[in-house]
């Protein structure tokens, strides 16, 4: 990984350096030095605890039943075989089951990702429906009753089809500027293409698991979620008991990329299976129902028009998307989330529509909206560069926006420019020659293509306290949850830098809706919403410590002015003495101790960017430019992506060490996305018939390229004072589009439906 | 049966009490994989590949298969032997470890021996312990990641992993340590490549294979030097 040292901000450490100085003992510039996660220790000896490894006294195991039809009626549901395995303790199915209540709709801090509670109606919406849940005293037994459960059904033809098209419904207009049709039709080059990605299945590694657990009118929820107090109140409304009565805890995450964030209809099945059974209940969904029951990013179709004068510049930009939606559900992708300030021009439309399937709710998948939107309109860029005989980097750098010209607003921080820049000359692009076929190496054919990336950057309002304890140990707590990439870690980073304290006197507790209230893990915001209320939260223990030092008889500060006190390395000093020295005033421990307290705390807030004067008027984005060569043997049609070139401009870093990690993974699944991965809906019952992960391909460490990272380091202090953006999604945006174009540049294919498929290029 | 047959590779060799025979004393015999679930019929295969619970599912086959009888289990597990009494025979070794032992370390990602994060080492060997039923377990070694090191005391392969950030949301992990771990006793060429195709059986959705190659390739320059 690199760091790039272009940025603006001198006292931000780079990777290189901040390696070097790593061994040192202080903790000064922790923030942005690439320091090891502290939850690897954990997670590499199988001791960190995800929902499903909570095992609790007299716990029972439930396993749901899935319909075998895609739509139709339950006609009758015989569960008296099921009944009698032995180790059976109950089947609950709509028959004999409490009713569940729904989530208040549009409710934004209780979000369900199925609006319809399990076992509602008779109606089947989709294959894979919930129709009855086994719970047994052993996950076998339970497995083996919920195969028994005979259900019949009326059933009738599902709509799965993957084409959109032709659509006679609704649009709405997302956003609209000039004359856009008038403009297409006088434009001297134009692109009128529709382009098409697939259902994909979110497919984290662990399973979503829910295990239940009442204590009279209390249950504890141990659960796989990306946002433990939004579960907590979803939960509260749907059973039916007060939001006090409702803890939800996720200690770990095997990860979710969307899938996660809200709940579905397993978690409430589970809670009701174990206050019926005055038993805990774990109930952990299986990967068959991973690919119908938790979601997926929805089908989409877009048409793209795009019209440019002769020299390039863009004149018209319309863009028209559809994507499919459940029938319990209306989700939108929203494609046009990227489209409207990515380039400058005049005149634009982004229109969207939804189209009904008999399938699962889809749910926001990684860069939900702009990954699939950018397939669509940087494919539709490369082909326009194409048109014009104009290379493609050229193309972006000549439409590049200085204002974000969907509402007028300035952006806090846009270096898009820079990406491509660097991006082209880190991966050697003046080297392409732009011919179809015309690049060769060891006999391969290659292709070079490229796209840019964008994503929202996003604060929301976020709770932590912070303890300075007697014991010596910082601590911090916050309701949210560390998705897998690291924000126990940032945690620890900004704590550290605050207190000086090395990570083995800190202690971060995240994953426990009791804890002062913290975001969803979701959107790339976590670390810009967290920040600011860490750091408020650390000043204010550290004023109150300093207080007390100055306040205390007996410590070598006492009658000092609190104002003139330091907190450094741990220890309480004067300002006028060197920090760092051992001689340098008293650990800070010291002084709780002697004022004989057991610590002081204190509570940091941050609100939404949203509610913020210094943010609201600007448009914040993150950007990124990816470039990506291709292998191509037309002996043996193989296609392999070998190499991959990223620069994303994100704000600062705040650890480049697990933020390239990040960006590294998320190219990994752009190789997925652009080559591999479908679910693929059986017209006959809607079934998703490669619902498995031997039939649903996603890259393995095979198909892994090689990868080469840039962070541009620019902070951006509108959003917070530490100038982070996040990285959660940005790196997928692009990698697709990317591929694509390389491929059309090795091929003279054009696929604008992914994934592009050996079939798809038989015809080169 | 008794007769001494070649194992191919994906067979393994297990010993098992011969179904309604007594055994005598130092007798053995030797089943494979394939044989060994062959015996056990429908009932077995209903095991290995259980429907997920699909409604429409034969209802005599599912009755054989909920009432299919126990078997006394002794696993050795991490070098400490576990009664288990008598053990549904339907058990896998996953969730034997998971649930009945309580060794939450070993992943449960697909329970089809498609995305590794079961990964265990039997008799020093990689396998999938959604695969292999915990009866087929018995007697033989069985390690698993929390055998391998403790946070304060880690095997070499953990180190190297948390030294080159090799994870992110670290559900897969435990099964790519012990992937990597029995790779360095199996023939592999040297290559980038050859390593990235012998780790391939293990899916990280988080995608932290560049990390992952560059942890096993410092283990095995290490072990080469050692």
């Amino acid at each position: 990984m690199t760091v790039s040292t272009t940025g603006t901000a001198p006292e931000t450490m780079t990777g290189a350096t901040a390696e070097a100085a790593g061994a040192a003992a202080s903790q000064h510039g922790i923030i942005g030095r690439p320091v090891a996660r502290i939850d690897g220790p954990l997670k590499t000896t199988g001791t960190a605890e995800y929902a499903g490894d909570f095992h609790l006294p007299w716990m029972a195991f439930a396993v749901p039943v899935q319909a075998t039809v895609g739509k139709g009626t339950i006609r009758s549901l015989d569960v008296t075989a099921a009944e009698a395995v032995p180790g059976v303790l109950a089947v609950l199915h709509r028959g004999n089951m409490e009713r569940l209540y729904r989530a208040v709709p549009n409710d934004p801090n209780a979000t369900v990702s199925e609006t319809r509670p399990a076992f509602e109606d008779d109606r089947i919406y989709y294959w894979g429906q919930y129709v009855a849940l086994v719970v047994a005293e052993s996950l076998e037994q339970a497995t083996a009753a919920a195969a028994v459960v005979k259900a019949e059904y009326a059933a009738e033809t599902p709509e799965v089809s993957r084409e959109l098209e032709p659509f006679a419904g609704k649009w709405n207009t997302v956003s609209t500027r000039g004359t856009v049709d008038a403009a297409f039709a006088a434009a001297a080059v134009k692109v009128d293409q529709t382009y098409g990605t697939p259902a994909e299945t979110h497919n984290p590694i662990e399973l979503h698991a829910t295990v239940a657990v009442w204590d009279g009118d209390r249950v504890t929820f141990y659960e796989s979620t990306q946002g433990v107090v939004n579960h907590r109140n979803a939960m509260a409304q749907i059973l039916g008991v007060p939001r006090e009565n409702v803890t939800v805890v996720t200690k770990f995450l095997g990860s979710g990329f969307g899938g996660k964030l809200f709940p579905w209809p397993h978690c409430a099945l589970a809670a009701v299976a174990s206050r019926k059974l005055q038993r805990p209940v774990k109930l952990v969904v299986t990967r068959t129902m991973m690919f119908s029951n938790v979601g997926h990013r929805p089908v989409t179709e877009q048409r793209f028009r795009i019209g440019a004068s002769a020299d390039g510049k863009l004149v018209a930009l319309r863009q028209d998307a559809l994507n499919h939606t459940s029938l319990v559900d209306s989700f939108d992708e929203g494609c046009g989330e990227a489209t409207g300030y990515l380039y400058s021009v005049p005149n634009l439309t982004v229109a969207s529509a939804l189209v009904g399937r008999n399938v699962g709710s889809p749910m926001a998948m990684r860069g939900p909206g702009a990954v699939p939107g950018l397939f669509a309109m940087e494919s539709a860029m490369d082909e326009l560069a194409v048109a014009l005989k104009m290379d493609p980097v050229e193309l972006r750098l000549k439409n590049d926006a200085t204002v974000d010209e969907s509402n007028g607003r300035k952006f806090s921080s846009r270096h898009l420019r820079e990406c491509l820049e660097t991006g082209s000359a880190k991966f050697g692009w003046k080297q392409r020659t732009p011919q179809v076929g015309s690049m060769r190496r060891d006999g391969k054919v290659l292709g070079w293509g490229m796209a840019a990336a964008s994503w929202g950057a996003y604060r929301f309002a976020c709770a932590t306290t912070v303890d300075l304890n007697a014991d010596g140990k910082a601590r911090v707590r916050c309701a949210t949850q560390d998705v897998g990439t690291g924000l126990y870690t940032i945690f620890a980073q900004v704590l550290a830098e605050k207190t000086g304290l090395p990570f083995e006197r800190i202690e971060v507790l995240l994953g426990d809706s009791s804890m002062p209230e913290g975001p969803l893990s979701g959107g790339s915001w976590s670390t810009a919403t967290v920040l600011p209320a860490v750091a408020e939260a650390a000043d204010g223990a550290i004023a109150s410590l300093l207080s007390i030092a100055a306040s205390t008889p007996g410590t070598p500060l006492a009658g000092a002015d609190a104002k003139t006190l330091r907190m450094t390395e741990g220890r309480v000093h004067r300002a006028t003495e060197s920090a760092g020295l051992p001689s340098a005033g008293v650990p800070f421990e010291a002084v709780l101790q002697a004022a004989r307290l057991n610590g002081v705390s204190a509570d940091g807030r941050s609100g939404s960017v949203f509610e913020d004067p210094k943010a609201r008027d600007l448009s914040m984005h993150s950007f990124g430019a990816q470039f990506a060569e291709v292998e191509w043997e037309p002996e043996i049609a193989r296609l392999r992506v070998s190499r991959v070139v990223t620069v994303i401009d994100a704000g600062r870093i705040i650890n480049p060490r697990a933020g390239a990690n990040q960006i590294r993974g998320a190219v990994v699944m752009g190789v997925g996305m652009a080559l591999l991965e479908e679910t693929v809906y059986d017209r006959r019952n809607g079934q998703p018939i490669n619902g498995n992960l031997a039939d649903y391909l996603m890259a393995t460490s095979a198909d892994a390229p090689e990868i080469d990272v840039t962070f541009l380091d620019y902070p951006d202090f509108a959003l917070n004072s530490y100038g982070a953006r996040g990285i959660g999604e940005i790196g997928l945006a692009g990698v697709a589009p990317a591929i694509a174009s390389a491929v059309y540049h090795a091929t003279g294919v054009r696929v604008r439906k992914l994934p592009i498929r050996i079939e798809d290029l038989m015809q080169a | 049966m008794t007769e001494e047959t070649v194992l191919r590779e994906d067979q393994q060799e297990i010993e098992l009490e011969p179904v309604g025979a007594v055994k005598a004393e130092g007798q053995s015999v030797r089943v494979t994989r394939r044989t060994f679930l062959s015996g056990l019929g429908a009932t077995g295969l209903m095991v290995t590949a259980p429907l997920a619970a699909s409604a429409s599912a034969t209802t005599a086959n599912g009755a054989a298969a909920a009432t299919a009888g126990k078997t006394h289990v002794v696993l050795k597990v991490n070098g400490e032997e576990h009664d288990l009494g008598m053990l549904d025979s339907r058990a896998t070794l996953l969730d034997t470890l998971r649930e009945r032992l309580y060794l939450t370390g070993t992943k449960k990602g697909c329970d089809h021996g498609q995305c590794g994060a079961c990964t265990v080492h039997v008799d020093g060997r990689r396998v999938n312990s959604c695969l292999t039923l915990a009866a087929m377990a018995a007697g033989k070694d069985v390690t698993t990641i929390e055998g391998l090191g403790i946070p304060t005391r880690m095997h070499p392969m953990q180190a190297a992993f948390v030294e080159h950030d090799a994870y992110q949301c670290g559900y897969c992990t435990s099964g790519q340590i012990m992937s990597a771990v029995a790779l360095m006793k199996e023939p592999i060429g040297e290559s980038d490549g050859e390593i990235k195709e012998a780790m391939a059986g293990n899916i990280c959705r988080c995608g932290a294979y560049p990390n992952i190659l560059a942890a096993v390739k410092q283990v095995r320059g290490q072990m080469k030097n050692s």
